[in-house]
């Protein structure tokens, strides 16, 4: 569905991706897991349009994402939830849903339904200015606003970051939920070990390139994997 | 005599609001102090005055003189929003990641362009109205107000609750969240460079209608008036809170008020004046306005 190949990608002056190659099959979980700088924002901005590539090519759905806007890829079905939530915290919970489902205006009560069936918090906060809401509230609504679009690949920047243990692992149940439902997950994560027992498969990067990849499963037991991101 | 002056400044304050409105609106969206918007209400004075003047031409201004006006206002709006939406792509668009420093430059050379371009093709000399109209006087409270104040006022008004109703809609949604954060509003496929180009439009339209109003009120127009105009509604927009769309409009009407009681009171040499003291005073004692929040840095 998504593929990556030899991807090069700068964050400002830094090249933060030096050739990545990596695919998501419809359906999947596919996790991204690495160090801190070690490439993985730039690549779930390199998708989504907002960082050009400097190299390689993206293809998506057997289109090419390469030179396409950031909201033409909304367009055809990729939605990111960002490092750090970013909700639109002076408009209220509903039109942060709105702005989520800019470009699909037609199923709103539909998917608004769906979201509020996910995370009923939001329903009761439905007036609420979204720079009031506690963190897990905001990651809820952030996660809520990029389902409205109704995408069929969704991209998860650090879902639990920051969040007390309780929030992230319901974070992480409702990632499975969605997915269960068809939609197809590329996750990002520092908690190695979490978003390896989600996915389907993984992907490890290091300064910019894979170092190893496999199913979430294998990569658990992988000893390399548990020295360095697992603690163990 | 207050109650006069109250009506005057009301005047000139819905003008210098709908000004700021362009001012705060831009700076909101691309923290960008747009210095040529008070060129674009001179360039709005300047289309009335050609636009009615060849509608006194054919006679339609005699024959049906609010057809005409609204005529006018129209070309105008539409001819400014061009001359904003052509700026932005031109000089603002290419220095978007630019250091902050130069769309600025930019911004202060296309103010000098177009004060030159309409000194060079309509002269140096002021420019008279062609029409006079609206000047019958009603009297309240030992007040004259003439019926074109009164319009000028209602229009303000008209287009302040306009403004206010379209950030409502979902166009003006997908603005605001521009204004809040850029990388995310793109993220939610909002396409951010038509956002700004409508913002620019939009500024520029209630420029050009700031512009044909002066213009009607006080008679004469120069290729200067944008200037002064400009800075003022910038002070306004300061004064009210930069970014803040409720506190530019309160910022024109106050500033309006100020200078007019000021000329009443104090003098009227230092009319101009009156602005500049308030920018001043502003700055140091509540640097972020009345109605602006404090900006906080991202880290």
């Amino acid at each position: 569905m998504l593929t990556l190949r030899a991807v090069h990608a700068s964050y400002g002056p830094i090249k933060a991706v030096r050739g990545i190659d990596l695919e998501v099959h419809k359906g999947e979980i596919v996790c991204l897991i690495g160090g801190n700088g070690a490439g993985k924002t730039t690549t779930l901005m390199a998708v989504s349009g907002i960082v050009k590539p400097d190299a390689g090519s993206l293809f998506f759905k057997g289109e090419c994402l390469n030179g396409v806007p950031a909201h033409e890829v909304v367009r055809r079905g990729i939605c990111q939830v960002p490092e750090g939530r970013r909700i639109f915290p002076a408009l209220t919970v509903q039109e942060n849903l709105e702005m989520g489902a800019f470009l699909r205006t037609k199923d709103f009560s539909r998917n608004r339904e769906r979201v509020f069936t996910l995370f009923p918090v939001l329903k009761d906060r439905k007036n609420q200015l979204g720079g009031t809401l506690s963190g897990g509230e905001q990651q809820m609504l952030a996660v809520g606003r990029a389902l409205m679009a109704n995408p069929s690949l969704l991209l998860l920047d650090e879902p639990s970051l920051g969040l007390a243990p309780i929030m992230a692992s319901k974070i992480f149940r409702t990632i499975r939920e969605i997915n269960e439902e068809g939609v197809t997950i590329l996750l990002v994560e520092q908690n190695a070990k979490a978003a390896l027992k989600l996915s389907h498969r993984g992907y490890v990067i290091e300064n910019g390139t894979i170092a190893l990849q496999g199913r979430g499963a294998d990569l658990l037991e992988n000893e390399e994997v548990k020295r360095a991101y697992l603690g163990e | 005599m207050l109650f006069q002056q109250l009506i005057n400044g009301l005047t000139l304050g819905g003008v210098y609001a709908i000004v700021a409105l362009g001012y705060t609106m831009v700076y909101g969206i691309l923290e960008l102090i747009n210095f040529a918007h008070g060129e674009i209400y001179m360039l709005g004075a300047y289309l009335g005055i050609i636009f009615l003047g060849i509608f006194t031409a054919i006679g339609l201004t005699e024959a049906n003189l609010p057809l005409a006006l609204f005529l006018t206002v129209l070309l105008a709006v539409f001819f400014c929003a061009a001359y904003g939406f052509t700026m932005e792509k031109v000089a603002y668009k290419p220095l978007r990641n630019a250091p902050r420093l130069s769309p600025l430059i930019s911004a202060i050379g296309v103010s000098l362009f177009l004060q030159n371009y309409v000194m060079l093709t309509q002269g140096a000399t002021d420019k008279v109205f062609p029409s006079r109209f609206g000047e019958s006087r009603i009297t309240i409270m030992n007040g004259e107000i003439t019926f074109l104040q009164i319009l000028i006022i209602a229009v303000s008004a008209l287009i302040m609750l306009s403004l206010h109703l379209f950030r409502k809609t979902r166009w003006g949604k997908a603005m605001r969240a521009a204004t809040q954060d850029k990388t995310m509003a793109a993220l939610v496929g909002i396409n951010v460079d038509g956002v700004i180009s409508l913002t620019f439009c939009i500024g520029a339209a209630l420029a050009a209608v700031a512009g044909v109003m002066v213009a009607a009120y006080y008679g004469l127009v120069n290729h200067f008036i944008g200037y002064v105009a400009g800075i003022k509604a910038f002070t306004a927009a300061v004064l009210g809170g930069i970014g803040s769309i409720p506190g530019a409009m309160l910022g024109g009407i106050l500033l309006g008020l100020a200078e007019s009681t000021g000329a009443a009171y104090l003098s009227s040499e230092y009319k101009d004046a009156y602005a500049f003291v308030i920018l001043l005073i502003i700055l140091l004692i509540k640097p972020s306005g009345i109605l602006g929040r404090r900006s906080e840095e991202k880290v």
